[in-house]
């Protein structure tokens, strides 16, 4: 029987803690158990063996902390950890699990571990496993869902065991990154895992509060491998407070809620699993039933979507936007950042991602949003693009389980995205049209519905992971599309098949197209619409999700419909009489709206560069020098900044091209350096003078500065770090600017810096303070 | 034993004085507008935060040096710290991911928001010590916080320290390749035990590398 079969057959028993056991033979603090596999591997077999005694159907070779960070003997440690499993199961009905925990470093954005280098670094381990003869690979005591993905990624790229996942919990029931059972289920098994679970951190109690939201959302087995309790000290030794007895009861409970595979971790002792084993044996055995939700999740949580109407955010698209085409050109991922945040704030629950452009690389544009979105935003994003290569890379790196926009009835499209659906999991988007093109009836398009399903299914991919979009065609040219549309929604909802819809195409060629899309989205949803892409800056369209919401009973009491009512009146900026508030003053004070509508009103009567000469500069000139007498503070200088700022955006249109900017800057934090508050100061205030700062961001490796400056022309770089720790590296990044781009000028700053250090490192220039960046540019550009 | 010490927002008092004197107003006064933010940002900050720390207890021998089990720490300005010291708390604590991400977030939208959550972040971590540190003084006294990175203490012991309280797991927290510490606001610290109310060697801070730190 294989492993597949044996949890889908009984209760399937894992084996408990081996610290517990090791330390009282001897093992030291601060040893690494995986070393004794080699120098002591009758210890390691005789722990396994006491657990297989005790009933364990599953042991878990000694390998948690086995990777290449830890051990450069890792072929050596990993091959005789498995041959001591092997051994010990001699003559036992059992399985040999390759433990694999967790890295140790934290993955980037927060950490500086990149994803695919975990994939890496997993993968090494389990290809080693695997060709030793393991029979499954346990990921385990994980508690960041982006590790967990790169440890699936990599199981399943390595070999062609079964994997088993259990990740760390705490008693708000999240993961340390913030993960809840939902999100971690849909990613999981979108990835593939065979049984997935929780281990580590909590004891039996905790852990069956935890249970129940699994056996909701898990199709595959649950497991369930606690601690014994909570460990506390006695005499200098720590003892967990959850003996065999207690903790065997508890266990029956948690096999009750619908864990079938279960074991014990830190504090558990062969005794604690020899009588769960006797206690459990003979209840019930129930797997958990196939679920048919349809869920995407983020890295915090789940979104189902056939629950109630759900808003896809479709601002993240440059078509049809200038300013959003301008930032993809120019990298601005800021601006595109802001453009998620903004929809954030507006309460749609997923945001689409198209960064499509012909002029640029559109798979590295895709992957760098993806990455900076989900920094900083926890909304579930939906891939949005028609290139393969880019839908791949972007699934890959999601942290997540993605939707994805979109497959079409082609051949071709089915063939391209389905095996990514199947490999990374996902949610799609199925648009109906094939080679013959968009049907003109109804039926014609759930016709294409069920054909896109159909071949889905022959890859393995569940009906619950489509979402079909009957599309919405202008009704200005077939005055029927609107009825088409509405009558497929409503035969696809009533066969059990969710649905989404791109609204606003319904209008194109009419006037008032935000009156048309809000009536027509009001219709979609009364027939079933399940999710929409729509703009939720456009207050007609959030009216009638909000009513609809509150008409059809699914906002209780209507306070969600209250609250958004209250915010629709929103309190006029009084208009700003040029006579009453200068510009100047504007700035000065830190005004920021008004100093965009001082600047607005000035443009009616004087030039561009006169209002940028003539007042914005000699207005952040006050402030400046206030800073450096130390009369004006941090904050009121960013004020300022930012009311400049404003007045630059006012006029930015009116500037004739080429007449703006003073000269390049390249500014970046420094490789291993991942704070960049200081850098990003500077960069708001070079702006404010007139500078075009080519931002790199954070941790930026020396050849990609000199690239920088390379292809810019810049003629002066910001360089910043925080820790003495990464000043080796702006040494680094000077050397190769002196040798490759001798005429640049490099000025350096941040919290270890000071001006013997800067001239030692080679720097032309020491900024103390983000003006003095500005100064320095002055003098290189010779503007005063 | 690894001692695991949590905190609720409503216990963590963050003086906006103080997040005004990392802004670099030290004793000057705030502005209106600069109050408004501070108070938003700290509402947002302590929403965010997931105040977390870990200690243990260890013996501090008759040279001064802390023995971990795999290394010893041991330096000359940190000996001058636990002088009469025998014991000593091997110390951790951070503000939880979710604050780090805040810090980020708030930054992408103004560097104005970013730094003063920035600010906000350091008050609040200190506050968060302060308070475990004052719940660790029973009958005896504790001698300032000490990190590495100070005097002649190599920023390398932050590994150390990590290792030995194992502190991804039991706070998650951990450190890059640079050493920097992730959540970004996070201390690890050692902190010395004594009989005697030590003749204080002033704010530990000060005696770091960072010299041109604005926060010193």
């Amino acid at each position: 029987m294989t492993i597949l079969e044996k949890i889908k057959s009984r209760i399937t028993y894992c084996d408990g803690g081996a610290g517990t056991l090791l330390q009282s033979w001897g093992l030291k603090a601060g040893e690494q158990p995986e070393s004794w596999n080699i120098t002591k591997p009758d210890k390691i077999i005789e722990m396994h063996r006491q657990y297989l005694e005790a009933g364990a159907d599953i042991i878990t070779s000694c390998t948690f902390g086995a990777n290449r960070l830890k051990f450069d003997n890792l072929e050596e440690i990993v091959t005789a950890a498995i041959k001591n499993a092997k051994t010990a199961c001699e003559g036992y009905d059992a399985y040999v699990a390759l433990d694999i925990g967790p890295t140790g470093k934290m993955l980037e954005p927060l950490g500086d571990l990149k994803f695919e280098d975990a994939v890496s670094i997993f993968s090494e381990t389990i290809k080693i496993g695997a060709n030793a003869g393991a029979d499954l690979v346990l990921i385990e005591t994980i508690n960041d869902s982006y590790e967990a993905k790169a440890a699936m990624i990599a199981a399943k790229e390595s070999c062609n065991l079964p994997v088993f996942v259990t990740c760390v919990y705490d008693e708000s029931k999240k993961l340390m990154t913030g993960a809840d059972p939902a999100a971690m289920i849909a990613m999981l098994e979108g990835l593939g895992a065979d049984a997935i679970g929780m281990n580590c951190s909590l004891g039996p109690k905790q852990m069956a509060q935890i249970v129940p939201e699994f056996a909701k959302y898990a199709s595959v087995p649950i497991i369930v491998n606690p601690n014994a309790g909570l460990p506390r000290s006695e005499n200098g030794k720590t003892v967990f407070d959850i003996n065999a007895d207690e903790f065997s009861d508890i266990m029956c409970e948690i096999v009750k809620s619908g864990a079938t595979i279960i074991g014990g971790c830190c504090g558990t002792t062969p005794e604690h699993i020899r009588k769960t084993v006797e206690k459990t044996k003979n209840l019930p055995f129930t797997l958990p039933e196939k679920k048919s939700h349809t869920v995407v999740s983020s890295y915090t949580h789940a979104v189902e979507i056939g629950k109630c109407p759900v808003i896809i955010g479709e601002r993240i698209n440059p078509t049809g936007k200038k300013r959003f085409k301008e930032a993809l050109r120019e990298n601005d991922i800021g601006y595109i950042l802001n453009e998620g945040l903004a929809q954030n704030k507006k309460g749609v629950s997923i945001l689409d991602v198209n960064v499509g452009l012909p002029e640029i690389n559109e798979t590295e544009m895709m992957v760098n949003v993806i990455k900076a979105l989900q920094g900083i935003i926890n909304l579930p994003l939906q891939i949005d693009t028609v290139d393969p290569a880019a839908m791949e890379q972007a699934m890959r790196i999601y942290n997540g389980k993605p939707l994805v926009n979109s497959v079409s009835g082609k051949e071709e499209s089915m063939d391209a995205v389905f095996p990514l659906i199947k490999k990374y999991g996902g949610v799609v988007i199925a648009v109906t049209l094939d080679e013959s093109g968009i049907p003109t009836t109804a039926q014609g398009r759930v016709e294409i519905a069920k054909k896109i399903i159909t071949k889905a299914k022959e890859y393995g991919i569940d009906e619950k992971d489509i979402i079909v979009d009957p599309l919405a065609m202008a009704v200005s040219s077939d005055s029927n599309s609107a009825n088409i549309t509405l009558e497929a929604i409503k035969t696809l909802h009533n066969m059990g098949i969710k649905t989404s819809l791109g609204v606003s195409n319904i209008s194109f060629g009419l006037p008032s197209r935000a009156d048309v899309n809000a009536v027509f989205y009001t219709m979609a949803m009364q027939n079933g619409l399940d999710c929409a892409i729509i703009n939720p800056f456009s207050d007609e369209m959030m009216k009638a999700w909000h009513c609809f919401m509150a008409l059809t009973g699914k906002d209780k009491n209507c306070s969600d419909y209250i609250e958004f009512a209250d915010k629709l009146s929103p309190v006029q900026i009084q208009a700003v009489q040029k006579s009453e508030t200068s510009l100047d003053s504007c700035i000065v004070s830190g005004l920021k709206e008004q100093a965009g509508a001082v600047a607005a009103e000035l443009l009616k009567t004087s030039s561009p560069m006169e209002i940028i000469d003539g007042m914005i500069i000699p207005a952040l000139n006050t402030v400046g020098m206030g800073f450096e007498e130390k009369k004006v503070y941090l904050p009121q200088l960013l004020m300022s900044a930012q009311a400049a700022k404003e007045a630059f955006e006012a006029i930015k249109s009116a500037i004739p091209a080429g007449e703006s900017k003073k000269g390049k800057v390249v500014i970046a934090t420094v490789k291993g350096d991942i704070h960049d508050i200081g850098k990003n100061i500077v960069k708001v205030l070079l702006e404010n003078y007139g500078y075009e700062v080519i931002d790199l961001g954070k941790d930026i490796a020396p050849e990609v500065v000199v690239d920088a400056v390379k292809s810019s022309g810049a003629k002066l770089v910001g360089l910043s770090a925080l820790m003495t720790t990464t000043v080796p590296a702006m040494e680094e990044t000077i050397k190769l600017l002196k040798k490759n781009a001798p005429d640049c000028k490099v000025m350096v700053g941040g919290a270890v810096m000071t001006e013997e250090y800067a001239a030692m490192i080679n720097a032309d220039s020491y900024g103390s303070d983000a003006m003095a960046s500005v100064r320095y540019a002055e003098k290189i550009y010779n503007i005063v | 034993m690894i001692n695991i010490i949590k905190s609720a927002a409503a216990e963590i008092n963050i003086d906006p004085k103080e997040v005004a004197v990392y802004l670099g107003y030290y004793s000057a006064e705030t502005d209106e507008n600069t109050d408004t933010l501070i108070a938003e940002c700290t509402e947002e900050f302590l929403k965010a935060a997931d105040f977390k720390a870990c200690y243990v207890e260890v013996a501090v021998n008759a040279d001064g040096e802390i023995d971990l089990g795999f290394k010893k720490i041991g330096c000359s300005s940190l000996k001058k710290n636990l002088s009469g010291c025998y014991r000593a708390y091997i110390f951790a604590a951070t503000t939880g991911i979710e604050s780090h991400r805040l810090i980020e977030r708030n930054a992408v939208i103004s560097p104005l928001k970013g730094i003063v959550t920035d600010c906000v972040g350091s008050a609040a971590i200190e506050a968060f010590c302060n308070k475990i540190n004052l719940s660790l003084e029973n009958y005896e006294y504790l001698r300032p916080r000490f990190s590495p990175g100070y005097g002649d203490m190599p920023l390398e012991c932050q590994k150390d320290i990590i290792e030995f309280l194992q502190t991804k797991k039991n706070i998650g927290m951990s450190l890059t390749e640079s050493l920097m510490m992730v959540p970004v606001k996070s201390v690890t610290a050692i902190i010395g035990i004594g009989k005697e109310k030590n003749k204080c060697t002033g704010p530990g801070c000060m005696i770091c590398s960072g010299i041109n730190c604005p926060y010193r």
